[in-house]
């Protein structure tokens, strides 16, 4: 007997008829990099998987008006190669680059990074940090959901059965911002050694800080954007002493969120240098001296 | 189910559940064992295969999944008499083979990204092996060997 059946969609309507089909306990499957991993080691808890890697709508990168809009079946590889997403979407296509060797990168999904709901997901904080909304069908009609609504916990999301993330969008962001992603650690380490950030930024003519947002991965339970840092940023001008005190704040933030743990001393540590980095990217300073460089 | 692809240049068409990966599909209903299994969860490279002209670890795919493509494994990659191709004699030549083991995935992503970037730099050649492990070679003559074959396929008319 097999463990589960396979159906294959070739468009959203019948992904979301499979899906919803009372009979089955069906689950999407995109790239299957989480998917076939989960079910080597543990019993599968549905019946069917659907496919919804071919349906041509879930595949293209496109703007729409003051919005690009990325199908949820676009891979790793393909988002790197989308000169749309090079050009406005900088933190995602980093992101997206440092993901698993070639083969993980032209198999695993966008929409399967945020469905499988990992802490650590890669995916999530330059979604997050680009303010993008998972727009999720099922037999009811579509709804539209911030991401990080979406994410409740390590391995939890607000994904009921039967729904499908068709797409997700996210307003341009003002020009002459920049955005940056950062991550240390192995996948396969102890979650440990595992922390990313995704940061965005922009310099108002007279050099203030007048937009950013911070948004580090794995250090809390529910990812957030970090609007404590983000404060202690706005209206300030660019400096080295400035960034350190913006990654030893969110620092801060996470250790008040999660309490002190066995890892608190090298996560602690750890995020307070990535933020820093990612900050001093994001607005082009010059590690050794310090000085704003155009 | 049926499960109808083209594999190595030909059609086929195999009777399987549709519980099993690519790499099930390819070893034990096509006969195929080129194709290693290492760990099966996506972290060696030792199953690599091409689909649709990308590198793909056949563990990480559902053998369902293959309909319509066109895969090519290791048995597809061979000079025109059968005997190993230039990318294939320059591993030999260059010592990047012990146990064998991760081989045909070696090949695999070192044929996927010469398709790719006829061009590439040693930086971008062990970027393309970034998911390929080897716990004999050191890598350094696999990056030799598909150096010098690009150079190699460069130089041909
Ligand atoms: C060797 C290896 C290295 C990896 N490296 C990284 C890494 O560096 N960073 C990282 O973040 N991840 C990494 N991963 C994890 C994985 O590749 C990513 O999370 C990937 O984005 C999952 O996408 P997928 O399409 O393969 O998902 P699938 O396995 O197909 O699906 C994952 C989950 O999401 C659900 N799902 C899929 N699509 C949808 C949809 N459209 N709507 C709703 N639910 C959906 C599925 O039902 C399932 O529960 C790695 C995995 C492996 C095996
Ligand atoms: S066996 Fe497929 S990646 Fe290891
Ligand atoms: S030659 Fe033995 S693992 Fe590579």
């Amino acid at each position: 007997m097999p463990l589960f059946d396979y159906a294959r969609a070739s468009t959203i309507d019948e992904a979301i008829a499979l899906l919803n089909d009372p009979r089955w306990v069906s689950r999407p499957l995109a790239g299957g990099t989480d998917l076939l991993v989960q079910v080597r080691h543990t019993k599968p808890n549905f019946q069917r998987l659907v496919d919804v890697s071919r349906i041509p709508a879930m595949r293209s990168v496109a703007r729409e008006e003051g919005e690009i809009r990325i199908g949820a079946a676009v891979t790793y590889t393909e988002l790197v190669e989308s000169p749309l997403l090079c050009e406005h979407a900088a933190c995602l296509v980093e992101a997206a680059r440092l993901v698993g060797g070639p083969a993980i990168a032209n198999t695993g999904t966008l929409g399967g990074n945020v469905g499988n709901g990992a802490a650590c997901a890669d995916g999530v904080p330059p979604l997050v940090c680009l303010d993008a909304l998972a727009h999720v069908a099922n037999s009811e009609g579509m709804r539209a959901v911030p991401v990080a609504d979406l994410l409740l916990g390590p391995h939890q999301t607000a994904l009921q059965p039967g729904d499908l993330i068709t797409h997700f969008t996210f307003p341009l962001l003002p020009a002459g911002t920049r955005s940056v992603f950062l991550k240390i650690g192995r996948r396969n380490a102890q979650a440990i050694a595992r922390l990313n950030v995704a940061v965005a930024g922009r310099l108002s003519a007279d050099g203030r800080i007048e937009f950013v947002r911070v948004v580090p991965g794995s250090a809390l339970p529910r990812l957030r954007r970090f609007t404590e840092v983000e404060d202690m940023l706005l209206g300030e001008r660019p400096s080295t002493a400035l960034f350190e005190a913006a990654g030893a704040a969110a620092s801060r933030v996470m250790v008040a969120a999660t309490g002190r743990r066995w890892s608190t001393d090298y996560k602690a540590i750890a995020l307070q240098a990535l933020v820093s980095r990612a900050l001093r990217r994001v607005f082009r300073m010059q590690e050794s001296n310090g000085t704003h460089a155009h | 189910m049926r499960i109808e692809f083209i594999l190595n240049g030909e059609a086929v068409a195999v009777e399987a559940p549709p519980d099993i990966t690519l790499l099930d599909l390819l070893r034990d209903y096509l006969n195929l064992t080129g194709t290693k299994e290492g760990c099966a969860v996506g972290e060696c490279g030792a199953c690599a295969v091409i689909k649709d002209g990308r590198l793909v670890n056949s563990c990480m795919v559902l053998a369902p999944q293959a309909e319509g493509c066109e895969i090519v494994t290791i048995e597809g990659v061979h000079a025109a008499d059968g005997g190993p191709n230039d990318l294939q004699q320059h591993f030999i030549e260059y010592g990047a083979v012990q146990c064998g083991i991760c081989i045909p995935g070696m090949i695999m992503a070192g044929e996927a990204l010469l398709r790719q970037n006829p061009h590439p730099t040693r930086a971008e050649i062990r970027l393309a092996l970034a998911g390929n492990l080897c716990r004999c070679t050191g890598y350094q003559q696999i990056v030799d060997a598909i150096e010098a074959t690009a150079k190699g396929r460069r130089a041909q008319p």
